[in-house]
C-alpha cells in the first residue's frame, strides 16, 4: 500500500478523480444547470394536462384546428389523440362534470375527423358594469407599458355566411316545397335496437355500445350507467373517436350481472352478463358484447 | 512529502474538479423533465396566455381564467397578460389577438378572487 501511495503518477491520477467527483457533485447537485427556457414538452405530467385543457378550450372559442393541432405537437406526445381521449376519460373517472371534458373529446373527435364537427356560435360580448375610467386610471398607475385603452369592441353576431333568401315566386312555376320529415329530437329516449354476442378472444369481457339518432348519426356525449352488485362506473359516448363518436365500452368480470341505465335518453337493459364462447380447443372463456341503441 | 509533490497533487485536484465541472455543466447536464409551467420560454407562455384570452372569449370566466394564469407564477394575473399584450405588439400578432388579449387583461384587473365567495 506504501509503495502504492508514494508513487506520484498514481497519486495524481487519484487526486484527478477526487477532483473529478468534486467538480461533479458540484454541477450536479450544488449547483445544477436551471432551465428557464423550456418547452412544453419537458412539464410535469399534470401541467401537460392543464395545457390540453387550455388548448381545447382556446379551440371551442376559434375552431382552429391548425393552431389545436401545432401547440398540441409542443407537449411531445406520440399519440395527442389518444392522450386527450384519456385525459377526458380520466377527468371523467374522477368526477369532473362532463362539460368540463367535452372540448377535449371534442378536439380528439375534430383531430380524428379532420374537419371541425360543431359550427361556431360566438357569444355577445358581456356588459362590463366596472367603470372604464376607472378601470384605466388603476392600469395606468400598474403599468404604465400598455397604452391601449381597456375599451370593449364590438365583434360581429353572425358568423356563417347566410344563404340569401328566394325571391317569393307568385307565378304558377313555383316549386313545391319539400315534405317535412320530423327526425328525433335530443330528448328522444334511445331504444336498445340490438344485443350482438363477440365470440372473439379480442373483445373478452368487453361490453361495448353504440348510440345512434334516427338518421343513424353516431352520438357522442351519452352518459351511461352501469351498476352491479358491488358497485357502478358512469362514462359517456364519444371519447374514443377512433371507434367512433357513438362508441362507449366497459369491461365486463366473468358472472357478473349489469343493469345499464342510460342517463341522457332514459333506457334501461337490466341483467347482463358475459356470454359464455368456446374457443377452437373446446375450452370456454368471457365473449363480449355490442348493445346498439337508437333513436326511434 | 516534498511541496513539490503538492503543489502536484493540487494541481491534479483542480484540473480534475474543473473537468467534473466541465462534464457536469456542459457534456452531461442535469435533465429536467418535469418542469413548471412558469420556466416556459417567453413565446410558450405568451401563447399560453393568449390561449387563456382566447378560451376567456368562449365562457367569460373569469375566475378559470386567472386559475389558468397562476399556472404561470404567482404574480397577478393581470401581470402575465400585460407583458404578453407588449410582446404581442412588438412581434406583429393579428388585431383580433391584441384584441382578446386587451379583453382578458380587462378582465383580471376587474377581477376579484373572492367577488362570489362559495356559499
Amino acid at each position: 500500500m506504501k509503495p502504492f501511495l508514494q508513487n506520484i503518477i498514481l497519486q495524481t491520477a487519484l487526486a484527478l478523480l477526487i477532483g473529478f467527483g468534486l467538480g461533479l457533485a458540484y454541477s450536479w447537485l450544488i449547483s445544477p444547470v436551471t432551465y428557464v427556457d423550456a418547452t412544453p414538452a419537458l412539464l410535469r405530467t399534470d401541467f401537460k394536462d392543464q395545457y390540453r385543457i387550455v388548448i381545447a378550450a382556446s379551440y371551442s372559442a376559434n375552431q382552429d384546428m391548425a393552431r389545436a393541432r401545432a401547440r398540441l405537437s409542443l407537449l411531445g406526445d406520440t399519440d395527442p389523440v389518444g392522450e386527450l381521449s384519456a385525459q377526458a376519460q380520466r377527468m371523467l373517472a374522477n368526477g369532473e362534470p362532463f362539460e368540463k371534458a367535452r372540448p377535449l373529446a371534442q378536439l380528439a373527435t375534430d383531430l380524428q375527423r379532420g374537419y371541425v364537427s360543431e359550427p361556431f356560435t360566438p357569444t355577445p360580448f358581456p356588459t362590463f358594469s366596472t367603470p372604464q375610467a376607472q378601470t384605466s386610471a388603476t392600469a395606468a398607475a400598474d403599468q404604465p407599458q400598455v397604452n391601449e385603452e381597456a375599451t370593449i369592441t364590438p365583434i360581429p353576431t353572425v358568423f356563417f355566411e347566410q344563404t340569401p333568401l328566394s325571391t317569393p315566386v307568385t307565378g304558377e312555376t313555383s316549386t313545391p316545397r319539400p315534405t317535412f320529415t320530423p327526425t328525433a329530437g335530443p330528448g328522444v329516449p334511445f331504444i336498445l335496437t340490438s344485443q350482438d354476442t363477440l365470440c372473439q378472444p379480442a373483445y373478452s369481457r368487453l361490453m361495448q355500445f353504440m348510440f345512434m339518432d334516427a338518421r343513424r348519426v353516431q352520438k357522442p356525449g351519452i352518459e351511461i350507467n352501469v351498476t352491479w352488485d358491488q358497485g357502478e362506473d358512469k362514462f359517456f359516448t364519444g371519447f374514443k373517436p377512433d371507434l367512433g363518436n357513438g362508441y362507449a365500452d366497459f369491461m365486463m368480470e366473468a358472472g357478473t350481472v349489469y343493469n345499464i341505465r342510460i342517463v341522457t335518453g332514459g333506457a334501461f337493459v337490466a341483467d347482463i352478463t358475459a356470454p359464455t364462447c368456446t374457443d377452437e380447443t373446446g375450452a370456454e372463456y368471457p365473449g363480449g358484447l355490442l348493445l346498439t341503441f337508437q333513436q326511434p | 512529502m516534498s511541496s513539490s509533490k503538492i503543489i502536484t497533487l493540487v494541481i491534479a485536484l483542480v484540473i480534475g474538479a474543473g473537468l467534473g465541472l466541465f462534464y457536469g455543466w456542459a457534456i452531461a447536464p442535469v435533465e429536467y423533465t418535469d418542469v413548471t409551467p412558469d420556466l416556459l420560454r417567453q413565446d410558450y407562455q405568451v401563447d399560453f396566455v393568449l390561449m387563456t384570452a382566447e378560451a376567456y372569449q368562449n365562457d367569460f370566466d373569469s375566475a378559470t381564467a386567472a386559475r389558468r394564469l397562476a399556472l404561470l407564477g404567482s404574480e397577478p394575473p393581470a401581470t402575465f397578460v400585460t407583458s404578453t399584450l407588449e410582446y404581442a405588439s412588438a412581434n406583429n400578432f393579428t388585431a383580433e389577438e391584441l384584441r382578446v388579449l386587451q379583453a382578458l387583461l380587462t378582465a383580471m384587473q376587474t377581477y376579484q378572487p373572492d367577488e362570489n365567495p362559495a356559499p
